[in-house]
């Protein structure tokens, strides 16, 4: 079998999902050939480009850094058909009209490369029925591959087979989904919404069902929806006016119309008050008014009750506040359906009838309860699905709450439950997760590309993860390896809250590094999300309150002394990057020899929120760096290297992605960019496995490093002055910031003065102890600690 | 007065067509601008011996890089002018055209020289940064209160002189918008063509099959000018400046290329080459003000300018007054009172764009233009504020 390589894909609609698609394409180095349909007049590309164009301002950004659009052609079907011949990979996004679909794959079929994948990003449509629209000969490359909105953040994918689909071909597809694009696969059988959807939106309808019944508004349910069960922070409703109420109308007229047996039918219908908004063109936030509406700074949400928006502010009963905060949800669900309140009323029915509504259709739109589960988090961003919600609730008793209400009418559709569901004790096991229609256990995939991911997502009630062998630990930190993967490569990984770094972790990791250069090849700082979010601010907070300066000065110079035993180690130091690896986190990710970075890595100096600047050796970094590019440049003129680099810091600039982070001067070219996390440790522990045996050796401390001195601080200070004079920083700002150019500048020397490295340690580390002992640093550092927000002061 | 040999005449003065930054003349050389204009010039006098230009002096405010290396030489030669005519680069930042029409006189009233050039090139496209290729600012500024002003940016000065002086924003705006008529309404009469030499811009692309595409396009009028300012509009933009400031881009000068050129002759000069002399230089002064409000600069300059040619204020009929800021230009014009009727009748640098060190020759091309369609204007004047704190003003009587 030869190789599957897609060298360039073509994506045909450069709507909403279709132009952020290309961007994914984009952000992963596979060039992409954007289609529409062909202006009338002028630039034939015009609707391409402007889809092109609103790219840059989406918010979450689709593209990973600014330089990926070019990667992205944009042509038309009027003259450009012919070049679909140098695609391997077509996806189609065009609206959701059958005959459209159909009379574009008529039209472009005779164009397709032989061999080519064509696949539709339909959420509805029949992929059968597309299927029919493609020549005889193409069919068995035709699949469903259902990206969801926005592409590049939600991890699912849902690949949907037709009769003719080539099975080589979609676990081909997968594989490149998975690690390419750094998706999550879940294979759906051909029904309509396929399998998030259809679960998803009968979430939000029996939301919407009994919000009605119980007489709650919107504001109480988005607060009893959203993070307290574990779902996204826009909850229902602000999610609702999100997507569009028109397209949220539209999903649940598909319903209704394609599926006229299902036993919840009768609710497949948009309330009259949502109608009522979609006919008045309040359709949420693109309209800038749907079921919330901003009104200055106040959130106003619609009261039906009133017919009229007031401002939102609805409170959890506490009751209810304390049910949800039982650890253990047998408790929580047995006394939410006990207490007779509205919300816990509210909050045991709509788990209830979701867990109702996917016991019954299990067998139909799933091969097994994972993928639901699976889909349910990967698509929805729910924190569990619905399957293992119920396992860990204990299935029987759940089990005998559901049949009870069905039986007394209370559950939305009187369906009865399936028998499986009474002759299990759960659908996740550790042989595997239970497939109602083969009525048997299926195990995880065996598809080459998950051997990746040695820690993929798992559902409760999965085998659990095998957790390798500790060499050594302490209060901080564990030092461990994976004998399976590679015995002699060490893992760090950080055991403290958020991966804070304290006082312990510098020692862990001091020893980690001493015993990893006598005993093991090679070191891999792993974590799961985040990396590290910095350095342990209660600690410090608390050393500044008891004026405890040379304590806070001595653990500094730990700290340096931590991150250059990172950099000049005897063995390779690699780091394996994901989520937020602020401050502390960031100098260490600098320090490291590698860095293996998922793409969703949000990675910055942010010291400057607190009234700081990096001392961990984050500001002597940059100085080098400037050395370093300086010597190439005619001139060898460090300044412009440099004010990039004050501008970061100054103003706590966090890279958005691990390209950025590259780019910023958080890692450097040739570091490793993964977009799927779960294969991050796979990928290290090889690097640095390879990087011991190519002959890599440590790099020794600089000694003469070209500063920018004197004029370079003046020069920074220019910027300040008219910033503080413009009323655009504060006076500690501007001290603030002007620390951080000492320290860039590698302090009041000449410039262009040849120091140490160490030497730059020391003044980092001078100008961060004596910003400490400012009033306004230290009551940053307080506000941070109590509200999580940085303080302007 | 008395203190001079000769009278030095202006016989002609040219000008390229100024460009927003970054737009049509962005990949145009200064120096090859400045030879463009320098050609032109002197061909304005058929019978003028070039090997008799006693000097080539050119304004550069930021006389580095593509306008380094003493550019006003290296435009002389490059304009295919002998190679005895030496040439000399001086800055006073936005006078320095001015400056060297006033040396250029100078040199001719002294009795040193009988035909000389004056000019200004400036591509603030080709600066990477606004403050020149590389910005380095001495420590002893940022340790003395008093010298803090060196480091306002220019738009910071702009606030300070809106506060000083009480400009509102909404007088700026109104100003912005008056400059972008005039300049419209100017160029619509073709007011501009008898200064501007159009420019022929060529670009070098990438082209089919690994040859080089040549374009060529002409470039005939500023490129500034908005027909369609309105209040409406202006008011929507955010004060750059300051947070709770009122100078905007769109109240602010243009960042511009451009390049312009002057030849002055002696009385000698006049009757040796056939010449027509338009104005006599009748005065030139400079002071200065705190950094912090240099736009007030004019203020102190112009007075200064006008005892010394000992003519009264009101008998100037056109007052070119550089534009840098609306804030500035409004300030100088009601502490002065000047007549707005008189101050940039065809607009100034808000529409029309500032080049810098350009600026004092192109607007010299200006006035010289205005005093050949109007031969009763007797007396003109161009006035500008300098960045660190200062003012130019000089006065030319038509003859």
């Amino acid at each position: 079998m030869s190789k599957f390589i897609i060298r360039k894909v073509a994506v045909l609609g450069a709507g909403v999902m279709g132009a952020q698609i290309a961007a994914h394409c984009a952000n992963a180095d596979v060039p992409v050939i954007l289609f529409d349909l062909a202006a009338k007049e002028g630039d034939a590309n015009a609707v391409i480009n402007k889809a092109l164009a609103g790219l840059k301002k989406l918010d979450p950004a689709p593209l990973a850094a600014k330089d990926r659009l070019q990667h992205i052609e944009a042509a038309n079907y009027g003259s450009d058909l012919a070049r679909l011949g140098e695609c391997d990979l077509v996806i189609e996004a065009i609206a959701e009209k059958m005959e459209w679909k159909l009379d574009l794959y008529a039209k472009v079929a005779p164009h397709l490369k032989a061999g080519a994948v064509f696949a539709s990003n339909t959420s509805g449509l029949p992929i059968n029925a597309l299927a029919a629209g493609m020549p005889v000969a193409q069919r068995s490359r035709f699949c469903g591959i259902h990206f969801f909105n926005p592409p590049r953040y939600m991890p699912l994918v849902e690949l949907i087979a037709t009769t003719d689909s080539d099975p080589v071909m979609l676990d081909n597809l997968e594989t490149w989904l998975t690690s390419r694009l750094g998706k999550g696969i879940v294979r759906a059988k051909d029904t309509p919404n396929f399998v998030a959807n259809r679960v998803g939106v009968f979430s939000i309808l029996a939301v919407m069902h009994h919000t009605a019944r119980l007489g709650l508004t919107f504001d109480e349910v988005d607060l009893l929806t959203g993070p307290r069960i574990g779902r996204p922070k826009s909850a229902t409703f602000r999610t609702a006016d999100v997507v569009g109420l028109d397209t949220l109308a539209h999903v649940v007229g598909t319903m209704q119309a394609t599926l006229p047996d299902d036993p919840w039918h009768e609710h497949f219908r948009t309330p009259d008050w949502l109608q009522a908004l979609i006919a008045k063109g309040a359709l949420g936030q693109k309209t800038r008014a749907g079921i919330y509406r901003k009104e200055g700074r106040k959130i106003m949400v619609l009261d039906l009750a009133h017919q009229d928006y007031r401002e939102s502010g609805a409170e959890m009963f506490p009751d209810v506040d304390d049910i949800l905060s039982l650890r253990s949800p047998a408790e929580k669900f047995a006394r939410l359906a006990a207490h007779p309140h509205p919300q816990a009323q509210f909050l045991w029915s709509i788990f209830r009838d979701v867990f109702h509504y996917c016991a019954v259709h299990l067998g139909a739109i799933a091969d097994n309860a994972r993928d639901v589960d699976l889909a349910m988090r990967w698509g929805f961003g729910w924190a569990q699905g619905p399957f293992e919600t119920w396992q860990a609730a204990g299935w029987a008793d759940i089990a005998a709450m559901v049949k009870d209400d069905i039986e007394h009418g209370r559950a939305m559709s009187n369906a009865p439950l399936p028998a499986w569901v009474f002759e299990r004790e759960g659908v996740h096991t550790a042989e595997g997760s239970f497939s109602a229609a083969a009525s048997a256990l299926k195990p995880r995939s065996t598809l080459g590309v998950y051997q990746r991911q040695l820690y993929p997502d798992r559902v409760l009630g999965e085998a659990p993860d095998d957790r390798g062998e500790t060499l050594w630990e302490n209060s901080g930190l564990r030092l461990w390896r994976r004998p399976d993967q590679d015995a002699r490569i060490g893992i760090v990984s950080l055991t403290s809250k958020k991966h804070a770094i304290g006082d312990e972790v510098l020692d862990g990791m001091l020893e980690a590094i001493g015993r990893a250069e006598s005993e093991l090849d090679g070191l891999v700082l792993w974590n799961d999300a985040p990396f590290a979010v910095g350095a342990n601010l209660q600690q410090v907070g608390e050393a500044c309150r008891a004026g405890q300066f040379d304590m806070l000065e001595q653990v500094v110079a730990k700290f340096q002394r931590t991150s250059m035993a990172i950099k000049h180690s005897q063995v390779p130091v690699v780091a394996a990057v994901q989520g937020m690896a602020l401050g502390g986190g960031c100098e260490f990710v600098m320090h490291a020899a590698h860095r293996v970075l998922a793409l969703e890595s949000y990675v910055g100096l942010v010291e400057a929120g607190v009234g700081l600047i990096p001392a961990g050796g984050g500001s002597k970094e940059f100085a080098l760096q400037a050395h370093a590019m300086a010597q190439r440049a005619a001139g060898g003129d460090v300044f412009p290297y440099i004010q990039n680099a004050f501008q970061t810091i100054a103003m706590a600039t966090v890279a958005k992605s691990g390209i950025e982070a590259v780019q910023m001067g958080f890692g450097r070219a040739g570091d490793d960019i993964l977009f799927n996390a779960h294969e991050l440790l796979y990928v290290a522990i090889r690097r640095a496995r390879a990087m011991a045996e190519s002959g890599w050796r440590s790099s020794l401390p600089g000694s003469a490093v070209t500063v920018a001195g004197r004029n370079g601080i003046a020069t920074c200070e220019l910027m300040l002055v008219n910033m503080a004079e413009g009323g655009f920083i504060s006076a500690h700002d501007y001290t603030v910031a002007k620390a951080a150019a000492t320290a860039l500048c590698g302090g009041e020397v000449d410039t262009n003065a040849r120091v140490s490295e160490q030497w730059i340690l020391d003044v980092e580390r001078a100008q961060f102890v004596e910003l400490l002992k400012t009033e306004k640093t230290q009551k940053r550092i307080q506000y941070m600690l109590e509200t999580g927000k940085p303080l302007r002061n | 007065m008395s203190k001079q040999i000769q009278d030095a005449y202006i016989v002609a003065a040219v000008r390229t067509p100024v460009a927003r930054r970054n737009g049509a003349f962005r990949h145009v050389r200064p120096d090859d601008m400045l030879a463009k204009v320098l050609r032109e010039v002197v061909a304005k006098v058929p019978e003028l011996d070039p090997a008799e230009i006693g000097d080539v002096i050119t304004g550069c405010a930021m006389p580095e890089a593509e306008q380094g290396m003493n550019v006003s030489r290296i435009g002389l030669l490059l304009a295919g002018l002998p190679d005895t005519v030496p040439g000399v680069t001086i800055n006073r930042f936005c006078a320095s055209g001015l400056q060297a029409v006033a040396d250029a006189a100078n040199r001719i009233r002294l009795g040193e020289a009988d035909v000389m050039i004056a000019a200004g090139t400036e591509s603030m496209s080709a600066m990477p940064q606004i403050m020149g290729n590389k910005v380095s600012l001495n420590p002893e500024i940022f340790s003395k209160a008093e010298n803090i002003g060196i480091a306002y940016g220019m738009g910071l000065t702009a606030e300070k002189v809106a506060e000083q002086w009480k400009v509102s924003r909404e007088d700026q705006d109104a100003f912005a918008v008056e400059s972008h008529k005039r300049a419209c309404a100017a160029i619509a009469a073709g007011h501009f063509a008898d200064e501007i030499s159009p420019y022929a811009v060529r670009s070098y692309l990438p082209g089919a099959g690994g040859a080089v595409r040549i374009t060529e396009r002409i470039l005939e009028n500023d490129e500034g000018p908005r027909a369609d300012a309105a209040m409406e509009r202006l008011a929507k933009l955010r004060p750059v400046f300051a947070a709770r400031g009122s100078v905007t881009a769109g109240n602010s000068s243009q960042m511009s290329d451009g390049a312009g050129a002057v030849l002055l002759m002696s009385e000698a000069a006049l009757k040796r080459f056939n010449a027509t002399p338009i104005a006599r230089f009748r005065s030139y002064a400079v002071a200065g003000v705190p950094p912090q409000v240099m736009g007030i600069g004019p203020v102190e300059a112009i007075p200064r300018a006008l005892k010394m040619a000992g003519v009264a204020q009101d008998s100037v009929g056109w007052i070119e007054l550089n534009e840098a800021f609306a804030a500035q230009a409004l300030a100088v014009t009601r502490q002065l009172v000047l007549d707005p009727a008189k101050v940039n009748p065809l607009g100034g640098a808000i529409a029309l764009g500032h080049p810098l060190g350009a600026t004092g020759a192109i607007r010299t091309a200006t006035l010289m233009a205005a005093m050949q369609r109007d031969r009763a204007l007797r007396f003109g004047m161009i006035s500008m504020c300098i960045g660190t704190g200062m003012g130019a003003a000089g006065v030319f009587e038509q003859i």
